[in-house]
């Protein structure tokens, strides 16, 4: 009984000092490690690394349907076409990304001083190809998030590292930490009441995943879509979820966002891409 | 004369449905019975109350567990007010970084939805 108060009080003041962290200007770093330190109090049988598995990792019975379903896994067409897709434009993007594959997806989501912004990796792909007159590709879906599969199903295993030391990269992940928090739409929802406070809890059937590793398995192929989408892709029908006006894909409120969870989970697995309900 | 046809006809059906439609007036028993069951349909709507997202209420499929089930509420609320005032989400209500959606003040709801629904949920 003891035991239990205490774990109590350490979550509900551990709770309290993540909403008024997340609240000002914080230190990236400390923010990231209060919410490792959050997940930890939250779950202490599960640890940080598991994170990556999404929502799977509250329940044993839902992980054994989704291993199952990672063994033949439905994106895997999608991935040899995102690898036809790069062979057949190689050249140019060996200029923009360099030449060996398994190097790319790593280096995004990044802060270009020169520019003040931050880069995705789908950002970067059809920067790269209107740079060297290839036509982009649409956003979301289709060809962008087959070779961003391609990319990321290659850089498998290598960990999550982006760099947010700068000033300007510190102010871009304040402002994706901003958005995360801030209530939106007519549900009075934001990101961080779902995927922070209440992550492991369920919404009807569908359990809530937590923001610790959301960025790591994208782009995703969902049942629901039964193809491939981007995290932008998904962060707009969240947003739409919560009937909240969804931000255009690319926007630089999507990408300071994921500029923010990418941090977040820092020196996590790239395990993308991944099966999602 | 079409037109005037077409009149006749309106009315005529008009009647009928309204002949049709008595009968539930009549037995003014059931009307409270009604009005709970409707409250209870407006609960579980997705598009509506939407209550079971988040709440075990009653005898609804597959509920969230966010909040807390909806049992005892006489109990919890002696004032039903009160409990309107929650689902409406006066300010006094509002908890900080809870899920709960503020009904009333955010238009989700109108008015008599949400009175239709705390009816529904103060049987529970």
């Amino acid at each position: 009984m003891k035991k239990t108060l205490l774990v109590a009080l350490t979550l509900g003041a551990t709770a309290t000092a993540a909403t008024n962290v997340m609240a000002g200007g914080v230190d990236p770093e400390k923010s990231r490690i209060q919410l490792v330190e959050y997940f930890k109090a939250k779950n202490p049988n599960i640890a940080p690394e598991e994170y990556i598995n999404g929502a799977y990792i509250y329940s044993e019975d839902k992980m054994m349907q989704w291993r199952a379903a990672e063994e033949f896994p439905p994106y895997l067409d999608s991935v040899d076409a995102g690898e036809a897709l790069y062979e057949q434009d190689k050249a140019v993007y060996d200029k923009c990304f360099g030449s060996d594959v398994t190097q790319i997806r790593a280096k995004y989501p990044r802060f270009n001083e020169s520019t003040q912004q931050v880069e995705t990796l789908e950002g970067q792909i059809n920067q790269c190809r209107a740079d060297n007159g290839l036509k982009p590709f649409k956003w979301k879906k289709g060809d962008i998030a087959k070779l961003s599969a391609y990319f990321a199903y290659e850089a498998r295993g290598q960990k999550i590292n982006v760099d947010a030391s700068s000033p300007g990269a510190k102010e871009a992940f304040n402002k994706g930490q901003a958005f995360y928090v801030q209530e939106r739409g007519q549900l009075g929802l934001s990101c961080a009441k779902c995927h922070t406070y209440n992550a492991g809890r369920k919404a009807r059937s569908n359990t809530l995943s937590a923001n610790l590793g959301h960025t790591t398995h994208f782009p995703v192929f969902r049942a629901k879509w039964q193809e491939l989408g981007t995290l932008h892709r998904r962060y707009g029908g969240c947003n739409k979820n919560m009937r909240a006006k969804p931000m255009k894909a690319q926007s630089e409120e999507y990408r300071n966002l994921e500029f923010f969870q990418a941090y977040m989970s820092n020196g996590l697995e790239i395990n993308g891409p991944g099966y999602r309900e | 004369m079409l037109k005037m046809k077409m009149k006749q006809f309106l009315t005529a059906v008009a009647v009928s449905s309204a002949c049709v439609a008595a009968p539930s007036v009549a037995f003014a028993a059931d009307k409270g019975a009604s009005a709970i069951e409707e409250g209870k349909e407006l609960a579980f709507a997705r598009s509506k109350g939407n209550c079971l997202a988040c709440h075990m209420v009653d005898d609804g499929a597959m509920p969230g567990n966010i909040g807390p089930a909806l049992i005892a509420m006489k109990m919890r609320y002696p004032d039903k007010q009160k409990l309107y005032n929650k689902i409406w989400g006066t300010p006094e209500t509002v908890v900080e970084d809870s899920m709960m959606p503020h009904f009333g003040a955010n238009g989700i709801l109108s008015d008599e939805e949400i009175q239709k629904i705390t009816d529904y949920i103060y049987t529970l």
